[in-house]
């Protein structure tokens, strides 16, 4: 993962005036409206001009803390497939339950283009064309779209956010669909707050220039000088997302802040904030939302008695409070690290997001005497967590740890169907934080787990004499392979069903029999087994039999089509597919053209493509494995295993011809 | 007398649902199969108390069977500024039939209704599924809105989705006896009880619907799933007075109501479109050319404000903003047309891909269409055009609204039209490459494809886009691994028979795979369909194939010398009332010419034939993935 991290300790030991920074609004250039392409990117549609953020620490009208945040923007519009640029859509979310939704005004917008005169003309943003949406209770938006947007034009427009949550910086992102000419941020920090400060993604500032602004911040009485970061970068090409990456937030070019450190205006005393993670322990333990919870004894004692009763083996007790708690609830599909409304009333609700689910479960493991931790983790789209220091708005999901013996499990009970041990493939992904009430805090990888997805087909057919191919089809989804297959069986009403569904998917084969085991034994391999008929084969000449080996899961087309990338490829665990086939064919055909067997292998052990071909007799055992052993790939890497997919193709070309013998 | 009789009737009524008892047990055995979710009963009543007052009530026990019928008991309920909610509330009862829970219109959660890609719609929705992890369970729930009009009732549809059965299903309308309707049944087994008392009722219902399986290639759903529509003949709709009986008076009302007034311009952009067109007599070619000057000035944003979304923005708004949704644009073109005395229509049409459905000939009302496009009556030459797209040609509809009813909303009056239909022998993608093989498993070569009729938009999304965007399309579009297209030449011929050409240079490693001594490649390079419908057993619906069209490939390859075939070469050749299919191959020499020909012909077909499209699309798919390998001499 490409990812340059910097912290800027800024003493600014110079001081000078801080101006403002923003270019003005209204004006455009002849050369601007003039422009053809952007020369830096002339695949371009749209190119942002120039783009310009103020972030400020201040008091609001009541005196209490705002983030005051202003963005000024100015586009170019080459041709119609830019003129997304100018639909805006801007959030204000409710910062918290008492409807005290973020602020958001002073839009101002404008278009300026050239007529068929070549004079330029600019339409302004009417004011009634700004539609307010109330979305949902937490989130609202201003909606409007630019008025005489035409290929060529330029758009302007600028608004101001007044946010409750005070110590928010937004973060800044450099870097988007479209590339720029020149970003900057603007940032006021009064002294009486320390922010760490991290740049994510490959590319360098090119403006990186603090300042301190006297006297700037005054609240209750007191005041300070402030200091003015400002954030610069010329040229910042497009973002171009790839197949199979993790969330793009973790390559953009962005730069983010986190309150590390305040001063309590009342008494003058210093409070850290997220300096380090024993601090983060230590407030965990009491908040509301998360330690208390896990605290609560009461909530599961007793319920805990009969779903325990009888076990004496602690793998088995943890196993049957997983499944207690996966059937206990319904997952709302929210995210999250806090119970927001407790555990009690969640238990009551039966319903939770994946916080009141696990921390649930954590509460209940202990409960039944089990040694039980949380897993702090950021799922697959929203990025990777800052390694550096804590930065606890960077997770957005909790899981369960169980620790039995010298082993431990991860657990999830948002979903009823996953097996004990397996979590879901949104939480894979970098590194978790575990947390427990004891014990200091500490990583855990996420990315190398011992979880797989595997399937493994037994296929034994007989040559018929019309040609039909009659016999037993065995296969067993193993892993995660098996949670995804049971989830696509639990798409139907019953296992009946599932095969009626199958069947009708495959006009060549015949069900003639069909049998499922362990479809509610979560942590066994799922069984399928099919007997089978497979219509004719035959060429219909000459007694000859042409018949592909490869027939289930055949690749035709890579998946990888590009010839290099920027990103790694991330599947989040390795995977393995086996089959193996044993044909008996009738005494008077033989095998005219055996299979090649195949080894291939990606470097460092990365995975691999094996054929193997044995024959006995009129029997003979074809197999073949595809293996990719890693969860991610390098875009260093990425073209061997573009170049295994194509000799994986390749060799399932292949055909055998069976011939009668006169 | 038989006022208080009818009352005591209904009270009693009301007293047995409330006893009714909800054990899931009690579902008869033959709503289950292929079931989610069962409708034990559902009662919808509308009633018309005044021209801006309608009552819509409706209760519902909704047994769940298991995960998947969530979503089918969630419950949505609408509401905007002429949509008020009066009450929602409900309980859950277990499998047994005891109640666990209750709950009320606190519980809903209130988002806005936006489709995702609409700047501003007007009407919000509240929603609530309660959380119960055992299955089965019953949600009972009633609710009323008032809905300050009576134009637009809401349609019965007992059952529309699948995996849902339904026990038993009521709907009533009530009015006043002066207070005329029309009613569409569609495939409704009984009739309507119509009772005349003070008051007059008609009742419909309908009991042990089985639960519908999807079937691929079935009409449009409303064409086999029971339905009431319903249309008054004295209305009022946002404040605006109204009467029809046919699609001759709608259609003139909302000319009059709602387009009328709308289509003033500023005289200087009058005076632009006249100077645009002052050497041009043609007025087709006029009119091409304002279509033209829309298209490059206009784009199209989704706003719905106002009068139920019906009515567009005025056309000097458009003229100044460059934006607006169908409607605007559609209104806005036809202010430019009417600059130079070209007459034109509004013309209301459902648009879907999928299916062409179009306004029902018997049966006119508010509630059909979704979509409006711009009809130029020319004489002897009708012409047809959406306003919504940058690109499309003058006079072209494409897949969205062809061969359909369509309403004209005219000074004269509203008239049904019909689109224009593609017809499958003119929705050609062909195709002729002459491709080279070389020792090394390479193919390199060109490939020239035409796209005509309603194939024409099918190469659109690699217009306007830089040369490597257009490159890593085509890697997807074809399925030939390691695709490098080293020269690539794209037009489209935008006039009245629309026409895009591709011309591809290609080269590609890997194409034939060399094992002992032999060749394997990939017969039909370009083309291929993998794509099987399931097969269904005891198929309810008639076969309906909404577009038919025609592939036609031909391909030469140059094969290094020395080799002979194999296999038996490919010799396919069907020939059913719905498709036609053939593909051969052959060798001469080192020249392999390889044909095939593609035809699927829309229209609807008995059931019975449809182990046939199975098959048919089977033995394509076999012949699409036949390898050729080649033994050396």
């Amino acid at each position: 993962m490409k990812k340059t991290l910097l912290l800027l300790v800024f003493c600014a030991s110079f001081i000078k005036p801080a101006s403002a920074q923003d270019f003005p609004f209204g004006t455009v250039s002849d050369d601007e409206l003039s422009m053809k392409k952007y020369s830096g990117d002339t695949s371009a549609h749209a190119v942002v001009l120039r783009e310009f953020g103020k972030a400020r620490i201040d008091v609001g009208s009541d005196n209490n803390l705002r983030m005051w945040y202003e963005y000024h923007v100015k586009i170019k519009i080459f041709d119609a497939k830019g003129f997304d640029e100018g639909t805006v859509k801007l959030l204000a979310v409710n910062t918290d339950d008492g409807n005290r939704y973020e602020t958001i005004d002073d839009i101002k917008g404008v278009t300026y283009y050239k007529d068929d005169d070549g004079l330029s003309r600019k339409v302004e943003l009417e004011n009634k064309k700004i539609y307010p949406v109330k979305e949902n209770k937490n989130r609202s938006y201003y909606n409007f779209a630019l008025p005489g947007l035409r290929n060529g034009c330029v758009i302007e427009y600028s608004y101001r956010k007044e946010s409750y949550r005070w110590s928010d910086i937004p973060p800044w992102y450099f870097q988007r669909q479209i590339p720029k000419i020149f970003s900057e941020y603007e940032v006021h920090i009064p002294a009486y707050y320390d922010f760490n400060v991290s740049l994510k993604g490959a590319l360098k500032l090119t403006k990186n220039n603090p300042t301190i602004e006297n006297k700037c911040f005054t609240a209750g009485g007191n005041s300070c000088d402030c200091s003015v970061l400002d954030f610069g970068m010329n040229n910042i090409p497009a973002f171009v997302e790839e197949d199979y990456m993790t969330s793009r937030y973790n390559f953009l070019s962005a730069i983010n802040f986190e309150l590390s450190q305040y001063t309590d205006l009342s008494n003058g005393v210093k409070n850290k904030v997220t300096t380090e993670w024993k601090d983060i322990d230590y407030q965990l333990k009491d908040d509301f939302a998360f330690g208390s919870q896990l605290k609560k004894k009461s909530l599961f004692k007793d319920r805990i008695i009969p779903v325990i009763a009888g076990k004496t083996e602690p793998l088995d007790k943890a196993k049957a409070v997983y499944t207690y708690i996966q059937h206990l609830f319904k997952w709302n599909e929210y995210y999250g690290i806090e119970s927001r409304d407790g555990l009690s009333k969640a238990i009551d609700a039966h319903e939770g997001s994946c916080a009141d689910i696990n921390l649930a479960l954590v509460n209940a493991l202990t409960a039944a005497g089990l040694n039980a931790e949380t897993v702090l983790l950021s799922t697959r789209e929203n990025g990777t967590v800052n390694p550096l220091y804590p930065v606890i708005s960077d997770f957005d999901y909790v899981i369960a740890k169980v620790n039995i013996g010298d082993k431990n499990y991860l657990l999830d009970a948002t979903d009823a169907l996953l097996p004990f041990g397996t979590i879901p493939l949104r939480c894979l992904n970098d590194k978790g934080r575990v947390f427990s009430l004891d014990k200091p805090s500490y990583w855990m990888d996420l990315q190398n787990l011992p979880q797989r997805e595997k399937n493994t087909y037994a296929l034994d057919f007989t040559l018929q004499d019309d040609g039909k191919l009659k016999g037993t089809l065995i296969h067993y989804s193993i892993g995660y392979d098996a949670y995804t297959k049971r989830k696509a069986i639990k798409k139907f009403n019953t296992f009946d069903e599932y095969v009626d569904d199958l069947a009708g998917k495959m006009s060549k084969i015949k069900i003639l029999k069909s049998e499922i085991t362990n479809l509610d034994s979560l942590d066994l391999p799922l069984g399928e087994k099919y007997e089978v008929e497979i219509a004719s084969h035959n060429t219909a000449n000459s007694g000859k039999i042409a018949f592909s080996p490869f027939f289930i899961d055949k690749i035709n087309t890579n998946p990888f089509k590009l010839a290099e990338r920027s990103y790694p490829v991330d599947w989040g665990m390795p995977s393995i597919d086996m089959f193996v086939l044993t044909m008996h064919l009738p005494a008077n055909y033989t095998v005219e053209t055996p299979p090649q067997t195949t080894s291939i292998a990606l470097p460092n052990d990365g995975g691999k493509f094996v054929v193997n071909y044995q024959a006995e007799g009129n029997i003979f055992t074809f197999s073949h494995l595809i293996q990719f052993s890693k969860s991610v790939y390098s875009s260093e890497e990425y073209p061997y295993l573009k170049e295994l997919y194509n000799k994986i193709i390749s060799s399932e070309k292949a055909e055998m011809i069976f011939t009668k013998n006169k | 007398m038989r006022l208080i009789l009818t009352f005591c009737l209904l009270g009693i009524t009301i007293a047995a649902n409330a006893q009714q008892n909800y054990d899931a047990s009690l579902i008869p055995k033959d709503l289950l199969p292929y079931a989610s979710a069962v409708i034990r009963n559902r009662e919808e009543t509308v009633e018309v108390k005044d021209l801006d007052n309608t009552i819509y009530h409706i209760k519902e026990a909704i047994t769940v069977l298991n995960k998947n019928g969530d979503d089918i008991a969630h419950i949505v309920v609408e509401h905007d500024k002429s949509t008020v909610i009066k009450f929602i509330k409900g309980a859950v009862y277990n499998e047994y039939g005891k109640q666990t829970g209750k709950f009320s219109e606190s519980d809903f959660d209130d988002v806005s209704a936006a489709d995702g890609f609409s700047l501003f719609v007007d009407y919000r929705i509240k929603h609530y599924l309660p959380s119960i992890t055992v299955y089965p369970y019953t949600i009972v729930y009633e609710y009323e809105q008032r809905l300050k009009q009576s134009l637009a009732f809401p349609q019965w549809q007992p059952v529309n989705e699948f995996g849902v059965s339904v026990e038993n299903s009521s709907f009533t309308f009530i009015c006043d006896p002066s207070f005329n309707i029309r009613y569409k049944e569609t495939n409704i087994p009984g009739k309507a009880i119509i009772e005349n008392g003070k008051q007059k009722t008609y009742t419909w219902k309908i009991a042990n619907l089985k639960a519908v399986k999807s079937e691929p290639f079935s009409p449009f759903y409303k064409n086999y799933m029971p339905s009431v529509q319903i249309a008054p003949e004295k209305f009022t709709y946002y404040g605006i007075n109204g009467s029809f009986t046919n699609w001759n008076d709608l259609g003139k009302w909302e000319y009059e109501k709602l387009l009328s007034g709308r289509r003033g311009l500023s005289p200087e952009t009058v005076e632009h479109v006249k100077q645009l067109t002052q050497d041009i007599t043609d007025p087709k070619l006029k009119a091409k050319k304002i279509y033209e000057y829309m298209q490059g000035k206009t784009h199209y944003i989704s706003v719905q404000v106002g009068i139920g979304g019906n009515q567009p923005f005025l056309a000097s708004d458009v003229d100044q903003q460059n934006y607006g949704d169908c409607k605007a644009l559609v209104n806005y073109t036809q202010a430019l047309l009417k600059a130079v005395d070209i007459d034109s229509y509004y013309c209301v049409v459902e648009a879907n891909n999928d299916y062409k459905v179009g306004l029902l000939n018997d049966f006119a009302s508010m509630e059909q269409g979704n979509h409006i496009i711009l009809c130029l009556p020319f004489k002897n030459d009708t012409t047809w055009a959406d306003c919504t797209s940058e690109t499309i040609p003058f006079g072209f509809l494409g897949r969205f609204t062809d061969d359909r009813n369509v309403l004209a909303c005219t000074p004269e009056g509203g008239k049904l039209m019909h689109t224009p239909k593609y017809i499958y022998q003119n929705n050609i993608e062909s195709r002729k490459a002459d491709f080279v093989i070389n020792d090394a498993g390479e193919l390199s070569g060109n490939m020239n494809s035409t796209f005509k009729g309603a194939d024409y938009e099918d190469r659109d999304e690699l217009f306007n886009e830089p040369k490597t965007e257009q490159l890593k399309m085509l890697q997807k579009i074809y399925p030939i691994n390691n695709l490098e297209v080293q020269n690539l030449d794209i037009k489209q011929d935008k006039g009245p028979n629309p026409v895009t050409t591709e011309n591809i240079k290609l080269f590609a490693r890997d194409y034939a795979s060399l094992t002992d001594g032999k060749y394997y490649f990939m017969l039909n390079p370009a083309d291929r369909k993998s794509w099987v419908p399931h097969q269904v057993r005891n198929r309810q619906n008639s076969v309906y194939i909404n577009r038919g069209y025609t592939d036609d490939d031909e391909v030469t390859y140059t094969i290094p010398a020395g080799y002979h075939l194999e296999k038996t070469p490919l010799n396919v050749t069907i020939d059913k009332p719905f498709g036609k299919f053939t593909a051969t191959m052959d060798l001469k020499g080192n020249k392999l010419n390889y044909k095939r020909k593609f035809q699927l012909i829309d229209g609807t077909f008995d059931k019975e034939i449809y182990q046939d499209l199975v098959d048919f699309y089977q033995t394509v798919v076999d012949a699409d993935s036949y390898t050729v390998s080649l033994v050396k001499n």
